[in-house]
C-alpha cells in the first residue's frame, strides 16, 4: 500500500504504470520520474522500499501540479475565458467543442449522448 | 500553426491612429473598427472598441486579461436561438 500525491494508492502494478492513475501523470511523465529518481522501470510499486516511496513522492511534490491542484487550475483558466466573454468562453459556456470542430455530426464528447428529435424522420 | 515572433503582432495601422488619437483626446467614447483580425496589444488596455461582426459594432472593453488575442473574438458573428419547434411534429 503505497500513498502518493494524497489519495492515490495504486499497488501491484510496474511503477511507472501505478503512477498514471494520478491526475495529471501519463505515460511519459510517468517514466521520467522513475528516471529521475532512479528507480527500474520493471520494479513493482509493493517492492519499494519506504524511502524510494517517500522519494517518488517528494520528486513530484516539488516539480509538477497534480491531482485537485491541477483540476483548480485548469478550472480556473476556463472560467477565466467564460468571464471574458470570448468565443472560446462562450463554447464552454455552451458545452460545444472549442477548436473549431464541426458540429453538424459527431462532437457527441462535449455534447453528451444524442438526444433524439421528434418527428424527424418524414 | 503560430505566427513568426520576428514579425511582431499583427494590427491595422489604422487601429493603431485610432487608439492613439482617444487616447490623447482623454475622451472615453467607443472606437469603431472592422478589424477583427488586428490583435489585442498592451497599450489598448482600458478602452473601448466598438468592433464590427458584420452587422453592427459591439462594444468591447479590453481588459489585461484579452492581450494577445484578437478583436474578433469578442464579437460574435452568428445569432443562434437554438431549433424552433418542429410544426409536424406535434401533429401526430
Amino acid at each position: 500500500m503505497a500513498r502518493i500525491a494524497g489519495v492515490n494508492i495504486p499497488t501491484a502494478k510496474r511503477v511507472p504504470i501505478a503512477l498514471t492513475y494520478i491526475t495529471g501523470i501519463g505515460n511519459s511523465t510517468a517514466r521520467e520520474i522513475c528516471d529521475a529518481v532512479g528507480i527500474d522501470h520493471s520494479r513493482r510499486v509493493n517492492e519499494l522500499s519506504d524511502t524510494e516511496v517517500l522519494s517518488i513522492r517528494e520528486h513530484i511534490d516539488q516539480n509538477l501540479t497534480v491531482e485537485g491542484d491541477l483540476r483548480r487550475e485548469v478550472q480556473m483558466n476556463v472560467k477565466r475565458l467564460m468571464d471574458l466573454g470570448c468565443y472560446r468562453g462562450l463554447r464552454h459556456r455552451r458545452n460545444l467543442p472549442v477548436r473549431g470542430q464541426r458540429t453538424h455530426t459527431n462532437a457527441r464528447t462535449r455534447k453528451g449522448p444524442a438526444k433524439a428529435i421528434a418527428g424527424k424522420k418524414k | 500553426m503560430a505566427r513568426s515572433v520576428w514579425k511582431g503582432p499583427f494590427v491595422d495601422a489604422y487601429v493603431l491612429k485610432k487608439a492613439e488619437a482617444t487616447r490623447e483626446s482623454g475622451r472615453n467614447e467607443v472606437i469603431k473598427i472592422w478589424s477583427r483580425r488586428s490583435t489585442i496589444l498592451p497599450q489598448f488596455v482600458g478602452l473601448t472598441f466598438g468592433v464590427y461582426n458584420g452587422q453592427k459594432h459591439i462594444p468591447v472593453n479590453v481588459s489585461e486579461d484579452m492581450i494577445g488575442q484578437k478583436f474578433g473574438e469578442y464579437s460574435p458573428t452568428r445569432t443562434y436561438y437554438g431549433h424552433a419547434a418542429d410544426k409536424k411534429a406535434k401533429r401526430k
